[in-house]
């Protein structure tokens, strides 16, 4: 998935695994950029009795640079702190939860925002409330409402969200991991079979959500609004992590531990599926404890994937130009690394210099596109979305096929000819406009554990 | 490891280490907190990393290290 489970190490400790990361102009206050990062993947609505939550023991981390040397100027810590009223029972509430401060909500959660801004720390807020997963209608009733209650506006212009959403990516996972069995085109692959529909695999899970709206003049180096999208102050570097302490003692016979050192990094997320798909079994927990500046080991990963040569293989004869290309993939190197320099794309870049770093570049400069925005982004003639940041909508599975098969090399070569295959290749799935809100935190209202039947397709 | 040990091997660090000054003054912000926080150290390598709240102090001391070592059963 994006960044689901995607490496050995943090797939056993879902708490701190960052699984999407999206960074986008807000389309209702485009003088401002929300950021959205999510963890615990797959959380089934049903999960009970004790039901998802962000972890106590791991600090959470938005990174912003801002000027282009890989390595953060602004970071946002996100800490929690779980309360429970009543030890003395099992359950998650003990009545109706009808608001974020009811008394029959038993396990709560509050959070602090601390930003980190080039060395100097300033706690933007403390104390804000969580709301609780949505249990069902005995339980969360009118849920919508409750955890709008969680929308918090806190210092300097920033509002922000911690909490259950529903999950906004959407994949067929079960075609993608069985050998790229694209279902639409499962009849040319090479286990074939007849073609049909995708499966969203994400369907009815959710997510747990930090969601962070800033004024632009909060990101940008000279603490300016943008205007103009050839600048470079205009563009943003992204990313996404969660640390954990560094050691750990486990009380023996007591359920309880200690934990003491520095936070180090377990998770991170800049681009999504570069972990996934892009970095090999060897290299990837040692990918999710490194910081993006550290990423020009992992370039050779970019310019040579493995899932183009695998491409050709499973689709025998669909590929016949990409399994003739052997050059350095300097188009996804671009798209990934560096951001996509002037001159590329009419009137777009967002390019953030040479120093590679897995990061999403956003040009803040770029309005929101109100009408019709392209799930594909800029391949889509959509410059508002992926790869410039990504929208919660984008259909960024299918970007990255279609640019890893090829269509995105005549960028960097214009004698390339790509196969007619790259500009239609897909897993099948496009975004459910129901699945997403028209306004902050954008992501839409997760689904009730009462109301969800286990593994319906979708 | 009791209190009164961990006490006492974190003075003993002190005492021995060529990095004792960062250490003493590690020390002297845990006098307090002794109690309340734990302190973990950790042998690689023939250095002792000392953990402590968010800190982290490394020791160089070949001799303290093996001691440790010794002192577990190794």
């Amino acid at each position: 998935m994006s960044s689901h489970r995607e490496a050995p190490a943090i797939s056993k400790d879902p708490v701190a695994d960052n699984t999407d990361t999206y960074a986008f102009v807000s389309p209702d206050d485009p003088d401002t950029v929300t950021i959205i990062s999510n963890y615990l993947p797959l959380e089934a609505p049903f999960g009970g009795p004790n039901f998802f939550e962000f972890g106590d023991d791991v600090r959470y981390e938005i990174h912003i640079d801002n000027d282009a040397d890989g390595a953060p100027e602004i970071t946002y810590e996100f800490e929690f702190q779980t309360q429970v009223r009543n030890p003395d029972t099992f359950l998650y509430n003990t009545g109706p939860i009808d608001s974020i401060a009811s008394p029959n909500w038993n396990r709560r959660q509050f959070y602090s925002v601390t930003r980190v801004e080039n060395g100097h720390r300033k706690v933007l807020a403390r104390g804000l409330a969580c709301p609780p997963c949505n249990i069902g209608p005995g339980s969360t009733p009118r849920y919508e409402a409750l955890a709008g209650q969680a929308t918090h506006k806190i210092a300097r212009g920033h509002t922000v969200f911690a909490g259950q959403r529903l999950e906004g990516f959407y994949v067929d996972l079960g075609a993608v991991f069985d050998l790229a069995d694209l279902r639409p085109f499962q009849n040319l692959h090479i286990a074939a079979m007849a073609a049909t529909h995708g499966v969203n695999a994400t369907h009815d899970f959710g997510v747990h959500s930090i969601a962070l709206k800033i004024p632009k003049h909060e990101l940008t180096r000279n603490g300016s609004t943008p205007t103009d999208p050839m600048s470079a102050t205009s563009v943003i570097g992204v990313w996404t992590a969660a640390s954990r302490r560094r050691a750990v003692i486990r009380e023996a016979g007591t359920g309880s531990m200690h934990e003491a050192g520095p936070w180090v990094q377990v998770s991170r997320l800049g681009n999504p599926l570069f972990n996934e798909v892009i970095v090999p079994l060897g290299d990837k927990d040692r990918w999710n404890a490194l910081p993006a500046q550290a990423d020009a080991q992992f370039l050779h990963y970019v310019l040579h994937p493995e899932l183009a040569a695998l491409l050709p293989v499973l689709y025998p004869g669909v590929f016949p130009n990409l399994a003739k290309l052997t050059a350095p993939r300097a188009d996804l190197a671009a798209i990934l690394m560096t951001g996509i320099p002037a001159g590329i794309v009419p009137g777009f870049q967002n390019f953030t210099g040479t120093n590679p770093a897995d990061q999403l570049r956003l040009n803040m400069a770029i309005p929101p596109t109100r009408k019709g925005p392209s799930p594909l982004g800029l391949i889509g003639g959509d410059a508002a979305g992926f790869p410039n940041g990504r929208r919660v909508f984008d259909d960024v599975v299918t970007v990255e096929l279609r640019a890893i098969a090829g269509a995105t090399y005549p960028l960097v070569n214009k004698s390339y000819t790509p196969d007619a295959a790259a500009a239609l290749v897909t897993d099948g799935l496009g975004p459910n406009a129901t699945r997403y809100l028209p306004h902050f935190p954008y992501l839409g209202t997760p689904k009730g554990g009462y109301q969800t039947r286990p593994l319906r397709a979708a | 490891v009791s209190d009164q040990t961990r006490r006492a091997f974190v003075k003993r660090s002190a005492g021995a280490a060529a990095g004792a000054t960062v250490l003493g003054a590690l020390l002297a912000g845990e006098a307090d907190a002794s109690t309340s926080e734990p302190v973990v150290a950790y042998v690689h390598d023939g250095k002792i990393s000392i953990m402590t709240g968010e800190r982290e102090v490394t020791v160089r001391d070949r001799k303290l290290a093996a001691q440790i070592v010794r002192a577990g059963g190794n």
